[in-house]
């Protein structure tokens, strides 16, 4: 039986796709970060016509074209999923993970938008555990879906007890 | 019912002269032998009476205003002069208490009391100090209101002596801390210094303080596990762990066995021959503390295999160490792992997840299915080429248990059947609810048989 990486149990879990507007927040985070780092290397090449120079610009600017290719892929992959004791978390391209969480390990949730997600009408909702290494973030959620999903893990929360 | 609100107590009135002693030495090393050899004994003197009164005085004041009392389930915390502090701990959170006696508190009768929460970074509330008799009284208080939602008898009697389980000999525990890279590099050493001296008189004594205090830093640490595990006594009663250990400074630790969140046995290669191992315990909270330098978790520090057994069966019942067969990743992981393939695996039981690890150090984790807080499969690049992925338990203390480039499948599998069975073992075994009050109505989960539970 194929089992594809990001769709484990394809016939009993129904996945959520966060927004598409996430490519747009993802897009200009990271074009943000390889502008600050290759317009220095731009100067510089521009300024000491070396070779190392031009060679590092070549592969920043490589790897920013792969990046920006690769991110409507990464959003796809990220996914949730309510199930009735635990919520299901997916994300990743190159290292692929997939979080378990039970409703009744939830210590606190947390939604957070930050200026970029609120241009774009987007939120974030984190789930924490007591455990430092679980991770359960879903980005780029509408506000409506984010207070729905916060009100509901809270309230599965609180029926089952206290998380440790 | 009206309850009273019990008075606050003072700790003991001794306390401020003892942090006194313990300024005494912190303030000593902060002068330095610099200054000494600047001002001349009689000024440094002078100096170091000065601050050391002045710690005293700042301690008797602070003395003056900490209070604690017992509120319902809580326990309160009142200091501070300037800024007041108080400090509320819900007993049913409570994971872990220590008693701590200094060498100081020994001779003068007194004791620390330290409780460990999640959450906290180091250990919050230590009670420094109470008397002996007071610090055991309210250890049990406290044990017995955190216990008090779960199967213990209301009124806490007086329990007898717990049975012991186990005592190490401390001639073992020596050899075991002899046995270990930070002890077999003394003579090297050693030796090192003395060619020094033979081939090159003119060394400077810079030159040999130095490499004395290296050596010192490098023996600290097995030197420290020896007195701190000195006359390591460990026992049961029906519902916590009694640790009892230390030479200059002794701890009691006292840990309810619900509030375990995994064992982990280690067999350092240098203890082979005697076929020893070692198991810690993991409670949360505790994670923080000294560093992580994992100082006061120690379930066994050395022992023999059939030890371990009792102990381990003792902690997580219906667990042994012999009984689990580990299932290794499938082969053609072998180019991860030239050597250690076969090492690896991971275990399911009745009641646990076991991890083994390290073709060296050979560790085994183990995790209860309650105490699982979330699951997580990880495909990493060269994974995803094998078709493998890594599946990990993770708990409340930092390390997860992790059963490595299991075929993909499998590791799906597996996640799955371990979110199933945390889900059925915190039915079985209900946590302590806080809404449930200690009269509070006993949920039906709590009447399932449970036929894995030998009590």
């Amino acid at each position: 039986m194929p089992v594809s990486p990001l769709e484990p149990w394809p016939d009993t879990v129904r996945w959520q796709p966060v927004s598409r507007d996430l490519v747009w927040v993802e897009l200009i985070r990271w074009g943000a970060g390889f502008a600050i780092v290759l317009a220095p290397l731009a100067v510089l090449w521009a300024v000491f016509p070396i070779w190392p120079l031009g060679l590092a610009f070549g592969v920043v600017l490589a790897l920013a074209v792969w990046r920006f290719w690769s991110i409507v892929r990464a959003v796809r992959a990220w996914g949730y999923a309510e199930r009735d004791h635990d919520l299901l978390v997916r994300h990743g391209l190159v290292v692929r993970r997939l979080s378990i969480v039970p409703y009744a390990r939830m210590q606190f949730v947390v939604v957070s938008a930050g200026p970029l997600e609120r241009l774009f009408d987007l939120a974030t909702v984190q789930l924490h555990t007591a455990a430092a290494a679980s991770d359960a973030r879903v980005p780029g959620l509408r506000p409506a879906e984010a207070s729905r999903l916060r009100d509901r893990l809270t309230a599965l929360g609180q029926d089952r007890a206290e998380g440790l | 019912m009206v309850t009273v609100e019990e008075p606050r107590k003072r700790l003991h009135p001794l306390s401020p002269l003892l942090h006194g002693a313990k300024a005494l030495v912190v303030i000593v090393v902060a002068l330095s032998w610099q200054t000494l050899r600047q001002v001349g004994l009689g000024w440094f003197a002078l100096m170091v009476l000065v601050l050391v009164l002045g710690a005293i005085v700042m301690s008797v004041v602070s003395w003056a205003y900490t209070g604690y009392h017992v509120v319902g389930r809580e326990l309160r915390i009142y200091e501070g002069l300037l800024w007041r502090r108080t400090r509320a701990i819900p007993l049913e959170r409570l994971q872990a208490v220590e008693v701590v006696r200094p060498l100081l508190a020994q001779l003068s009768g007194l004791a620390e009391l330290r409780l460990e929460v999640v959450g906290g970074g180091k250990t919050e509330a230590p009670l420094a100090y109470l008397s002996v008799a007071d610090a055991v009284a309210l250890r049990d208080r406290l044990l017995a209101l955190a216990g008090s939602s779960a199967a213990v008898p209301p009124v806490a009697a007086p329990s007898p002596v717990p049975p012991g389980l186990h005592a190490v000999a401390n001639r073992d525990l020596v050899v075991s801390q002899l046995l270990t890279p930070n002890a077999l590099t003394l003579p090297i050493g050693a030796a090192f210094v003395v060619a020094q001296f033979a081939f090159e008189p003119s060394w400077s004594f810079i030159g040999v303080a130095s490499t004395v205090t290296a050596l010192a830093g490098v023996l600290l640490q097995p030197v420290r596990r020896v007195l701190n595990d000195w006359n390591f006594r460990l026992s049961r009663d029906e519902s916590a762990l009694r640790l009892r250990a230390g030479l200059t400074e002794t701890r009691a630790q006292t840990v309810p066995v619900d509030r375990v969140q995994g064992v982990t046995a280690t067999w350092p290669l240098l203890w082979r021959g005697q076929g020893w191992l070692r198991l810690t315990l993991d409670v949360a909270g505790v994670a923080g503390q000294d560093g992580g330098n994992a100082q006061t978790d120690r379930l066994l520090p050395v022992g023999t295999a059939p030890v371990a057994e009792t102990i381990v069966g003792a902690v997580l019942p219906g667990v042994s160490l012999a009984g689990l067969t580990f299932s290794p990743p499938p082969p053609r992981t072998r180019w991860f792992h030239p050597l250690a393939r076969p090492v690896l695996g991971v275990a399911l039981t009745e009641r646990v997840i076991a991890s083994r690890e390290g073709l060296v150090t050979r560790t085994v984790m183990m995790v209860p299915y309650a105490r699982i807080q979330s699951v997580r499969v990880v495909q990493g690049p060269l994974q995803r080429l094998l078709g493998v992925a890594t599946v990990y338990a993770d708990t409340a203390r930092g390390p997860s248990a992790a059963a490595r480039d299991r075929d993909l499948a499998e590791a799906y599998e597996l996640a799955a059947e371990l979110a199933r069975r945390g889900r059925e073992a915190r039915l079985a075994t209900p946590d302590r609810a806080p809404g449930a009050g200690p009269a509070g109505p006993v949920a039906p989960a709590q009447w399932r048989p449970t036929a894995e539970s030998p009590f």
